[in-house]
This record gives structure tokens, sequence and C-alpha cells, in this order.
């Protein structure tokens, strides 16, 4: 008997049709139609309607650009975008100067987005645009950033600053390893770490902690994640894993 | 869209549309806008979502419908795509295809997450009732895709380029083969080849995401 080749079970595969006596073969011979249902689990995967080349155009609403002139602190704009209007908050950014670190992990490069950021905003007119990115049942988004890892960590995730009803909340997305003892924590802190908020125990995956009435989030834009020993000691342990700067 | 004017589509082939746009004399083409927009030049982010996010928002607005997850990935995809821009080089492709490349990872991220959010609030349900069934565990496509978009990433070309049109344009390998050029040996064994790499990845790595 001739098993079909390689090839052709690639091809089979990706359901390109095959040769009468390929096509033959493999409906009879078991091992050729495992190797093409092995191949076929990531054609499966990828080769998904949702994923195909764009098809169809459509003009994204303007925020989508102010988000992203937002949290790049670009302050260039699309021909076609409308003249853009800034939103008056009662927060005000001090700008940051870069200061002797605490007894925190150094912070990475990210505050300096955060600094480009209020520049940007500065330009405009003098005030920090908050710009709404998304909306949905759990409130608005009015904030976020990635968490970044640091340094040779491989944890990582999003934060978001949600206001629902006057009230706001942190929702973080972790991405971590699994600890053999001590948890992480999440903490908000001032961008030269003069000061910080701690916020509270989180765990891999989706949490949602809320945040201090009256906080000023651009005091403390900055968002952390430490892992603390459970030694019954409430600081920051100096031990910081993935961070991001709000924005 | 005004993008895509007599220029090339988003894997660099050239489009003729029979429109003509006096901006096209005053603006950079497509090679130039890349190169400009790797250097850190803030007027090519804003000339590429001119140019492109068209694109990308109909392909979020495809998986998503219109609304809060379609435009997120859209800012996501093109926030990525200027933090991340140092590690985009001529071997990349064009900056379109690259676009639409972090694109995929941003729309297969968002399945992720609401797959993640799933489970949990299954997790929760079911501590109230337990139920039969496997309702906790990872969906595994969802978890295949995010893994297998990054082996993706890491194929040299013309692997990449070949498998994409396979898998993203729907073509034959003798299509493929008379798009790129490419022998049609040359491409079958490729494509073979990548198959057999994204198996490995998901034998390897596979099944180290289940809960």
């Amino acid at each position: 008997m001739q098993h079909c080749s390689p090839e052709q079970l690639a091809l089979a595969a990706l359901r390109e049709p095959l040769s009468a006596t390929d096509a033959a073969h493999l409906a009879d011979c078991a091992a050729c139609h495992a190797e093409v249902s092995a191949l076929r689990r990531g054609v499966d995967a990828l080769a998904f309607p949702a994923l195909a080349a764009p098809t169809t155009s459509l003009t994204p609403p303007p925020r989508v650009w102010d988000a992203i002139a937002a949290a790049t602190g670009v302050s260039a704009t699309p021909a076609s975008h409308p003249t853009p209007v800034s939103h008056p908050t009662s927060v005000s950014h001090p700008t940051p100067e870069p200061a002797p670190l605490a007894t925190v992990t150094r912070l990475q490069p990210r505050r300096n987005r955060w600094m480009a950021v209020a520049a940007a905003a500065a330009l405009v007119g003098g005030v920090a645009g908050v710009v709404a990115l998304t909306r949905d049942g759990s409130g608005q988004v009015v904030a976020a950033t990635t968490l970044d890892p640091l340094d040779a960590d491989d944890s990582s995730g999003t934060a978001e600053v949600r206001e629902r009803d006057g009230v706001r909340s942190l929702q973080v997305d972790l991405e971590a390893p699994s600890l053999g003892e001590g948890y992480y924590e999440v903490w908000l802190l001032r961008p030269d770490v003069t000061g910080l908020v701690p916020l509270g125990v989180v765990h891999q995956g989706a949490n949602v902690v809320p945040l201090p009435a009256g906080l000023d989030l651009g005091d403390y834009p900055v968002v952390d994640v430490s892992v603390e020993p459970l030694d019954g000691d409430p600081s920051h342990s100096g031990v910081s894993v993935a961070r991001g700067s709000l924005s | 869209m005004t993008a895509l004017e007599d220029r090339t589509d988003l894997y660099g082939h050239h489009v003729e549309t029979g429109r003509t746009s006096l901006r096209r004399v005053t603006e950079p083409d497509d090679d130039d806008l890349a190169r400009r927009f790797r250097d850190g030049d803030e007027q090519a982010l804003a000339v590429a979502y001119e140019r492109w996010s068209g694109q990308l928002y109909g392909m979020a607005v495809r998986a998503f419908g219109p609304g809060p997850d379609a435009e997120d990935v859209t800012q996501q995809t093109f926030i990525a795509a200027w933090t991340g821009r140092a590690g985009y080089s001529a071997g990349s492709g064009p900056l379109p295809a690259w676009l639409v490349g972090i694109c995929r990872h941003k729309i297969a991220d968002v399945w992720a997450k609401r797959d993640r959010q799933r489970r949990q609030s299954e997790a929760v349900a079911a501590d109230v009732a337990s139920r039969p069934g496997s309702h906790d565990d990872v969906d595994t496509r969802v978890a295949d895709r995010v893994l297998l978009l990054g082996e993706l990433d890491q194929l040299g070309q013309p692997q990449r380029g070949i498998i994409e049109l396979a898998f993203f344009e729907d073509l034959t390998h003798v299509q493929i083969a008379a798009r790129t050029g490419i022998p049609l040996g040359t491409v079958k064994s490729h494509i073979r080849r990548t198959l057999e790499r994204l198996r490995t990845r998901l034998e390897v790595d596979g099944a180290a995401l289940q809960p």
C-alpha cells in the first residue's frame, strides 16, 4: 500500500482537494487519516474567518484615535480627524521630575510615556484629557494601561480604571506564574515612588478592586503588582513583578 | 477609504482603483511611510491611521460587531505597533500587513480574555451547584490561536507569507505559487514544514494551557 506523501497530507489538512488515488487511500488508511487530523488542529485554529485578511473598511469613531493619541502622547492627527475636544477635569498633573527611588524597585521607562501624555495634553490647552476608552455594563473605562513585566519576571497584564455611578474601581487582569507561597498585591504609586496606596490582594486572571474615593490618579498613576510574603508586614515587599502607568 | 487609492493593498500588491487623489502627490508612499513610522515620526502614525484604521476596524467589527471590543482592538493595535515599532523591519513585510498581524493577536487576546471570564463565572456557579461536563476547561481552540499566532511570528520568509496566504486568504498552493512566483514544489514543502511546526508547538505547549 502506497501512503500519501507528507506534502499531500498537509494539503489535505488545508482541505485542498486531492487526486482520486490519494483521496481513496486517505479514506481507508488510519495512519494517514490520523496524520491529517493532527496537522489540522493548527489549521482550524488559524484559518478562521474572523482572522482572515480584512475585507471591509469601516471608519472607526473619532474616540479611537483620541485614545491612541492619549496613550502614545502623539500630537499629530489624521487628516480626516475632527478637531479634538479637550475634556477638562479636576485632575491636575504635576510634571514629575525623575527622583531618587525609594524602597521599591526602580521604575521602568513607562513613566516617560505618562510624561509624554501630560506634555501633549498641556500643548492642547493646559488641561489633561481623560479619554473614555470603552463603555460597557461594568462601567466606563476612564484610564488604562498594560502591565509590563519588570526585569526577568514573566508577569504581565492589563489594568483599567472603571467608573460606574461615580464609583471607581480598578480591574486588573494578571498573567502571572503560580506562587509557591506568598501572594500578589496591587498598588498605586507616585511616579517618583515617594508614595504608594495599597489596593489589595490580586490573583491570576481577572480582579476588581475598589479605588479610594478622592484618590487623585494624576498623583498616583502607576499601577504596580508586587509579590508579598505571608509575614504579617503590610508594607510593600519591594519585589515588584509588573507595572504600568495609567493614561 | 481614501487610503487605498491606487496604492498597495494590505499585502503589498498594487491596487489599480482608477481613482486618483491630489494628496498622493504630497503623501509618502507605503515604504517611505513604513520607514518614518519605524523611526518614530509621529506624523507617520497619524498617516498610517488615516490609511489603514478602516481595514483594521473592519476586521475587528467582523470579529466582535461594532462596539467597545472592536474599538479597543483597533486602538490597541495602533498603540502596540507604535510602542513596538522598533520590532518592525523590512523582513516583517509591508507595514499594513504587519498591522494586520498585530490586530489578529489583539482579536485572539479578547477571545482568550472572554474565555477566562467565562470560566471564572462558571467556576463561581459550580460552587453553588456542581454541574456535569467540562465547563471550566480552557476553550482549546481559543488557547491554540493565541499560541499559534505567536508561532507564526517566529517564522521567517517566505514560509510566513506562504502560510498566511493559505490561512488568511484561503488560497490553494497553486494560487500561492502563482501569486508569489515561488515554485510549486517549494510552496508545498514549506506548507508541510510549517504545519508540522505548528503541530509540534501544540504538542509541546498546548497542554500547558490546561488549568
